[in-house]
């Protein structure tokens, strides 16, 4: 068995918590994140013929970067950041928390999921913004916790790049992104 | 170098310059190695003496004892590769030392050998004791039959019953968790939490959350927490950490139990740890170890002695009451018990045969009829005699106080007189009339316990109550003046005196069962005619009578006799015997009462 730890690092009300309930395995209730701060789930995923589980420190988010502990990172695999597609500056925000995550954890693989994909007609993230999240060492997928849209890719994608960190995923081609 | 090199110089340019159209190769081999010489001669000089500073084992060896302490310091500061590379060695070498003298090393190790072996074996006879306790009070006190109820009306194990009743501690999970990722590397017991991996990384979080808001680094790690009766120790390890979950509370001894295993678990599992990178296989064959810490306690052995006698407190009372109510029933067979035993050494009573039936006592026997009356026995001793059957057969009892008692009866000797019985030999002591010690020494042979009587001790007479006023009244004398037979003022005091001692007698005499008489002899002096001399001796004695019955002596207690001048009292000389005969002087005249026999003069 092979598990592998993954900080889910997000703004607040991008939509990770919904993520979080609908596509893996809790334990915990929500309230660990107003007492301890973090809770962990744990999503497992089959990678060709390897159980990867994946032990998801899903960290409450803030407005500011430095309200996430910088010891619930550290020792992370992967780092699975959340923004919201329908609102900018979650987006801006993802270099400031990548910064502060490679601070804590090192030069892990990332992933950025731009959820709520469900609501293109209030979509503010570009083409040209995606490019930008790439060309910074992002990975990007764009998932909708409702309609479960990329959500099982992104975590696939994630366990892949923490079996071979050697390969970063910012050379692979991006499974699917938005607009 | 410079010296070397200066000459050597000089000397190849010279040679070189002349030699070398001719032969040229040779030349210029042998000027290269010149060169050579002359340029890298100390060099050379130098990579070999380092080359035999390395080749050979004595320099080697010293620069080792040099580094090889430092070396040793430093490596086991980094990691315990040392020693594990040096244990086999060790072992081997301690082997070889006991193989060829044992001495050393018993000597060596005594001082901890005998304190070791001591605490074993007190913790393993501990251990044993507190297994019988335990059985035993599971299974025979009150707590084990309600624990047992329970179980079979609830229908739970009853080993699970005693647990939740029971428990101290116990150890129920244990992790084995990845100190900086969290991750789960070993859980046991196997299959009790499906979301170990989640705990674990829950706990890790915990921890780093104590550490971050509570800045423990000054005040040290989270070891433990507790929620309800649960505990969870941690014991960290600089790679992993073990984790126990406890119910109840958790033996000071347990964190060193950890301790152990964490230090274990970092030096078997050295490698796996350090290029831990989310493979848990490796960490499998912990299992074993982890398993180790698993352990349960229970309380019944404490909880036992701590009440030790006090949970029999109970049991005071109704021991009382018991015994009260036991000595109530009891009473009445415990008072017939005691009145049998008090018959059984009654002279002249043989208890035969002694029952309770249709709520009466029965009793048969034999009864000497000299004996004492059972029935005021039974009432003496508390016996209701109204329940009481009894059946007594009469029988001759040989038992010295019944011969007594027989001879007395049958003998029925004067006051004092005494029997005593000495064997079959019965022996009479004292004063008695002659005509009962002649009657006496022919019946009591005859009687059933006797063969042999002993009278010698007894002498004629009165009994003494008798025998004082009896002297002093025949001591007495009543005078009279010549030839008169008026009482003048002494002789009526001296009748009066008499009179008194008579009365005493008479008391003593009634007490003694004597019948006796006053004889009043009168008496004369030698003057005159004897004829007259007796006439008037008795004149004086119907006139010493007469007084007395005056004075209230009944008639026929009185005698009245007359000697005249002859018999006369003894005297000292004529003259005092002439006087001390014109007297009245007196004889008691005794004799048991009629019951007894014939009259009997005793004086």
């Amino acid at each position: 068995m092979i598990q592998k730890k993954v900080c889910m690092v997000g703004v607040y009300g991008t939509g990770k918590t919904s993520l979080v309930q609908r596509y893996v395995h809790s334990l915990f209730s929500a309230k660990y994140h107003s007492t301890v701060g973090v809770k962990i789930d744990r999503k497992a995923v089959q990678v060709g013929d390897t159980p990867v589980n994946l032990l998801l420190w899903d960290v409450e988010g803030h407005t500011d970067e430095q309200d996430i502990p910088a010891s619930y990172l550290r020792g992370a695999h992967a780092v699975f950041y959340v923004a919201d597609g329908t609102r900018r500056e979650t987006f801006e925000q993802l270099f400031d928390l990548r910064e502060h995550a490679r601070a804590a954890a090192g030069d892990v693989p990332a992933i950025v999921a731009l959820n709520k994909s469900d609501l293109k007609e209030k979509w503010l993230v570009s083409s040209a913004d995606t490019s930008k999240l790439i060309s910074g060492g992002f990975h990007v997928l764009t998932t909708s916790a409702k309609s479960g849209e990329g959500v099982e890719d992104a975590f696939r994608l994630l366990a892949i790049a923490t079996l071979s960190p050697s390969v970063s995923p910012t050379t692979q081609p991006p499974v699917r992104h938005g607009n | 170098m410079a010296n070397d090199g200066v000459p050597g110089t000089a000397n190849a340019g010279g040679t070189g310059s002349t030699s070398s159209p001719s032969g040229s190769g040779d030349m210029s081999v042998r000027e290269l190695t010149e060169l050579r010489e002359l340029l890298f001669g100390g060099e050379r000089r130098q990579l070999e003496e380092l080359r035999r500073r390395l080749d050979t084992a004595e320099i080697s060896s010293e620069e080792l004892a040099e580094k090889l302490p430092q070396a040793i310091i430093h490596r086991a500061a980094r990691d315990r590769q040392l020693a594990i590379a040096l244990a086999p060695t060790v072992e081997s070498a301690i082997s070889e030392s006991v193989r060829r003298n044992p001495r050393e090393i018993a000597t060596a190790i005594f001082p901890v050998l005998g304190p070791s072996i001591r605490k074993a074996i007190a913790e393993t006879m501990a251990g044993l004791v507190n297994t019988i306790n335990r059985a035993i009070d599971h299974s025979l006190s009150r707590r084990g039959i309600r624990w047992r109820l329970e179980s079979w009306r609830t229908g739970v194990p009853f080993a699970q019953i005693v647990i939740r009743h029971a428990l101290v501690y116990r150890v129920e999970q244990v992790f084995l968790v990845h100190a900086e990722t969290g991750l789960l590397l070993a859980h046991v017991p196997e299959g009790t939490s499906r979301d170990a991996d989640l705990i674990s990384g829950m706990l890790t979080a915990i921890g780093d959350f104590v550490n971050d808001s509570f800045e423990p680094k000054q005040t040290g790690e989270l070891r433990a927490f507790a929620a309800g009766d649960v505990t969870v120790l941690v014991e960290p390890g600089p790679q992993a950490y073990v984790a126990a979950v406890v119910r109840g509370t958790p033996p000071e001894t347990l964190p060193l139990k950890l301790q152990t295993t964490v230090e274990t678990i970092h030096l078997q599992w050295s490698n796996p740890l350090t290029s831990f990178d989310g493979e848990c296989t490796p960490f499998a064959t912990t299992a074993p170890l982890l398993e180790e810490c698993i352990e349960t306690v229970l309380a019944t052995d404490q909880a036992a002695r701590r009440k030790g006698l006090r949970q029999f407190a109970w049991a005071i009372p109704v021991v009382l009451i018991v015994a009260a109510v036991a000595w109530w029933w009891t009473r009445g067979a415990r008072r017939w018990n005691e009145m049998l035993t008090r018959l059984e050494t009654e002279p002249g009573i043989a208890v035969i045969r002694s029952e309770r039936s249709g709520g009466k006592w029965r009793l048969t026997g034999m009864r000497d009829p000299l004996a004492t009356n059972p029935a005021a026995l039974m009432t003496a001793a508390g016996i209701d005699t109204t329940d009481v059957v009894a059946q007594w057969e009469p029988y001759v009892s040989t038992e010295p106080a019944l011969i007594l008692a027989r001879a007395r009866r049958v003998l029925a000797p004067p006051g004092g007189v005494t029997l005593t019985l000495t064997g079959d030999l019965l022996t009479a002591a004292g004063r008695a009339p002659a005509a009962w010690i002649v009657r006496a020494e022919g019946l009591a042979p005859a009687l059933a316990g006797v063969a042999s009587v002993d009278f010698s001790r007894v002498s004629p007479g009165l009994p003494a109550a008798m025998e004082t006023p009896a002297t002093e009244i025949e001591q007495a004398h009543v005078l009279f003046a010549p030839g008169a037979d008026a009482l003048d003022i002494p002789a009526l005091a001296a009748i009066t005196e008499l009179a008194t001692r008579w009365v005493r007698l008479t008391t003593a005499a009634r007490t003694n069962r004597y019948d006796v008489t006053l004889q009043i002899v009168g008496r004369a002096d030698p003057t005159g005619a004897e004829s007259d001399n007796l006439a008037l001796s008795r004149r004086r004695a119907v006139a010493v009578r007469d007084r007395l019955v005056v004075l209230g002596i009944p008639t026929r207690q009185l005698a009245v006799d007359a000697t005249g001048s002859n018999d006369p009292l003894p005297a000292e000389n004529p003259a005092e015997r002439a006087r001390l005969n014109r007297s009245a002087s007196f004889a008691v005249l005794a004799q048991p009462s009629a019951r007894a026999g014939g009259a009997e003069r005793v004086r």
